[in-house]
């Protein structure tokens, strides 16, 4: 009798589930949208591109294009590139963030808080406003056009991975740490043999946000490198644009092409880290 | 058995080796910070060995360039030997001596003679120094559905059209089959970027290097002229265009305009469009002088602090003159440029394309964009409260009476910034005098409107 006053009547949750599943549907559709674009406009040729009304599913698609991108460009060698910038990125983060952070949650000395605190301050400062101090720098020791300003900082922490993994360290209890260290652990074992493996999803979600970080920095290659042979996958894609008025065509449909492949490894890394990296967001990122 | 020793040898000799491949051929090195595509950049280093190989000058090509980048580069000393600059960013650098002036170099070139001389005085600043070479040039034209004309029966305008013309033609090509006020199909498009060339075409004074807003009595024709395209509803409304997110050569292609202003050649217009089409020059005014648009603001300037300028001069002569990807350059007097797009696009033969650049050339109005709005060192401070002003006259909340009226205002803008660059360290007199003379104007209220 009780159950059956609790329980909702048959209609009610189809009606329930219904809107829910529409509007999560009518979401999923406004994020999908702009990526079904780019993925149409890259099975488009150039004129197709600007048709009216535009055609979603052209009538010919240009598979071609995908095999123009990758010769109108040296598509391979910018993607070693970039492959190599991120993996590098990716270690020195994980490394140097990881040392940091267990350092802040695990280690009791006089100004922690305040050392925290100058850390986490260094978010507030944007790019921009050190983006010349440090091209300087690195000019003067002779790094400029080479990968070393894109990989070496990497090494040395980032604010916000160190923040998360910090908050994550938090959640692992003290009492594995007490336990190692009757068994002899050092702190450096403790972090290696201990806290690490058991920070799997913190890790995961600091490795994917670095490795699309990366992925995808038009900027800092931009400022950094020179020779079109050291060139990232972004600073080829802005090689298809039009550089003057009236003449260059901006080859679109190339230009998606090239988008497309670029973000296949970002949505490949996300799959790959979906279960580990929502994970991380809700233990390490949201608890205080 | 391989000693220590010869290992030692083995990695001497591969070292060796590594930093011969580095090597270049011998003489000079100048870097090109060149804005260009891809396909521009392959062409361009296939042709950079002959060029390498005939002048001994070793041209090595940046090919990733932006403002930012080059401004890092500047303080930290590695300004490459070539770049391009706006109008706008020249005089900066120029006033800060950061750019060669050209006149060092180039004396007695046979090379500047054939440079056309409205590209030559585009890349003079206010001290007479020569500090760019305009490396593209353009007119504007009105490109139209030749379909659209044939339905309507009207004849394809001639190469002497007038602006009023043109609007007889806008209101014979609009249609609004359901009497909604709305039309379906619009008989025109220009962009408000180019009320300047309407107000050059109208005789406006577009005075170079102007440092301060002014709006004299035929540009308050021109605005008038402009806006009076929207109210007969003969050109969609530019809210509208900015909310369909259209390219206008989307609006042309699509039909729903039968005519669009732009600039003339248009490589992506030309590449991009499938319709039966023609361009014809921009309309003129009756009763004013006939002048029509040619771009030159844009081009490449050579850094001062470059360590060979000879050598710097010969490769950018190169890249504009010889390199053949950017051949037939129009800036150039003694190419066939119309002859050169045409037998690359042979889609151009019979559209009037060479009607519209023969005119450009035999009255040649310049570049008003030049004038203050958009390039002077005050068109940052100017813009920022111009171009909100500019808006709410596009959606009529105020009247072109009203704008010209807010000039001294906006210019209050542009004082504090006179005033700023004025205290700078390291300007150079020329420039430092120009913004006195500015500063002085300002005082005396040169800036009031004109007589409406």
């Amino acid at each position: 009798m009780e159950q059956s006053h609790l329980k909702k009547p048959y209609w009610q949750t189809i009606i329930w589930c219904s809107g829910a599943y529409l509007s999560l549907l009518i979401m999923s559709g406004l994020f999908v949208a702009p990526f079904a674009w780019m993925f149409s406009v890259s099975l488009h040729d150039l004129p197709g591109v600007f048709a009216q009304p535009f055609q979603w599913i052209p009538e010919r698609a240009m598979w071609r294009n995908y095999a123009d991108v990758t010769s109108l460009l040296p598509f391979w060698r910018y993607t070693a590139n970039t492959a190599l910038i991120t993996a590098l990125t990716v270690t020195g983060t994980l490394l140097s963030c990881s040392l940091v952070a267990f350092g802040f949650s695990r280690l009791r000395f006089k100004g922690r808080e305040t050392l925290f605190s100058v850390c986490l301050a260094t978010m507030m400062l944007p790019g921009q406003v050190t983006m010349i101090p440090l091209y300087m720098f690195f000019s003067s020791i002779g790094w400029v056009d080479s990968y070393l300003p894109l990989i070496v900082p990497a090494f040395f922490g980032s604010p916000f991975s160190i923040f998360l993994l910090r908050q994550f360290f938090l959640t692992i209890p003290k009492e594995y740490d007490e336990a190692a260290m009757l068994d002899g652990a050092g702190w450096l074992r403790i972090y290696w043999s201990i806290v690490l493996p058991l920070a799997r999803p913190a890790l995961a979600t600091v490795a994917l946000f670095t490795f699309i970080g990366s992925w995808n920095d038009f900027f800092g290659p931009l400022i950094y490198l020179n020779s079109p042979e050291l060139a990232t996958l972004t600073l080829g894609l802005n090689m298809l644009k039009s550089q003057i008025v009236g003449t260059g065509t901006t080859q679109w449909h190339l230009l998606m092409a090239g988008a497309v492949l670029i973000m296949l490894p970002n949505i490949i890394a996300f799959a790959l880290a979906q279960k580990h990296f929502i994970k991380g967001i809700a233990m390490g990122g949201l608890r205080g | 058995m391989i000693t220590r020793r010869d290992l030692m040898w083995v990695v001497a000799l591969n070292l060796m080796a590594v930093s011969s491949c580095k090597q270049h051929a011998a003489g000079p090195e100048i870097v090109y910070n060149c804005a260009a595509n891809a396909s521009d950049i392959a062409a361009l280093e296939k042709e950079i060995p002959a060029f390498e190989a005939s002048s001994g000058i070793h041209l090595r090509l940046n090919p990733f360039t932006g403002q930012e980048k080059l401004y890092a580069m500047m303080v930290a000393g590695q300004t490459p030997d070539i770049f391009y600059t706006n109008s706008t960013m020249r005089d900066y650098l120029a006033a800060e001596g950061r750019l060669l002036d050209l006149r060092t170099v180039s004396a007695g070139d046979p090379f500047v003679e054939r440079l056309w001389p409205a590209i030559l005085t585009a890349g003079l600043s206010v001290d007479s120094g020569w500090y760019s070479v305009g490396n593209w040039s353009y007119t504007l034209g009105v490109y139209y559905n030749r379909d659209m004309f044939d339905a309507a029966g009207v004849p394809y305008p001639d190469t002497a059209w007038t602006w009023e013309n043109m609007c007889a033609i806008a209101h014979r090509l609009t249609k609004d089959a359901n009497n909604d006020g709305v039309p379906e199909t619009y008989g025109i498009f220009m962009g408000s970027h180019f009320v300047e060339v309407l107000e050059m075409t109208n005789g406006a004074d577009i005075r170079p290097q102007a440092l301060t807003a002014s709006m004299t009595r035929e540009s308050v024709e021109a605005f008038t002229l402009y806006l009076s395209l929207m109210h007969e509803k003969i050109m969609p409304d530019l809210r509208r265009i900015q909310a369909l997110g259209m390219q206008p050569s989307q609006l042309l292609e699509s039909g729903r305009v039968g005519m669009l202003v732009e600039a003339v050649p248009h490589q992506m217009l030309i590449e991009s469009m499938k319709i039966r089409w023609g361009v014809a020059p921009f309309p003129r005014i009756p009763g004013k002088p006939v002048k029509y648009f040619r771009s030159g603001s844009g081009g490449l300037s050579i850094s001062a602090g470059t360590g060979n300028p000879t050598a710097a001069w010969e490769a950018l002569k190169w890249i504009i003159g010889c390199a053949e990807v950017y051949q037939p350059n129009p800036v150039l007097q003694d190419v066939d440029f119309v002859g050169g797009w045409e037998s690359r696009y042979p889609q151009l033969v019979g559209t009037g394309f060479r009607d519209v650049w023969d005119l450009s050339i035999r009255h040649d109005g310049g570049d008003p964009r030049f004038f203050v709005r958009y390039s002077s060192w005050t068109s940052a401070s100017i813009l920022e409260r111009l171009q909100p002003l500019l808006d709410r006259l596009w959606a009529g909340s105020i009247d072109v009476g009203e704008l010209a009226s807010l000039m001294p205002e906006v210019n209050a803008r542009v004082r504090r910034e006179l005033s700023d660059l004025s205290k700078k360290e390291g300007l150079r007199p020329a420039f430092r005098r120009d913004i006195e003379v500015a500063l002085k104007g300002l005082d005396s209220g040169a800036d009031r409107s004109p007589d409406r």
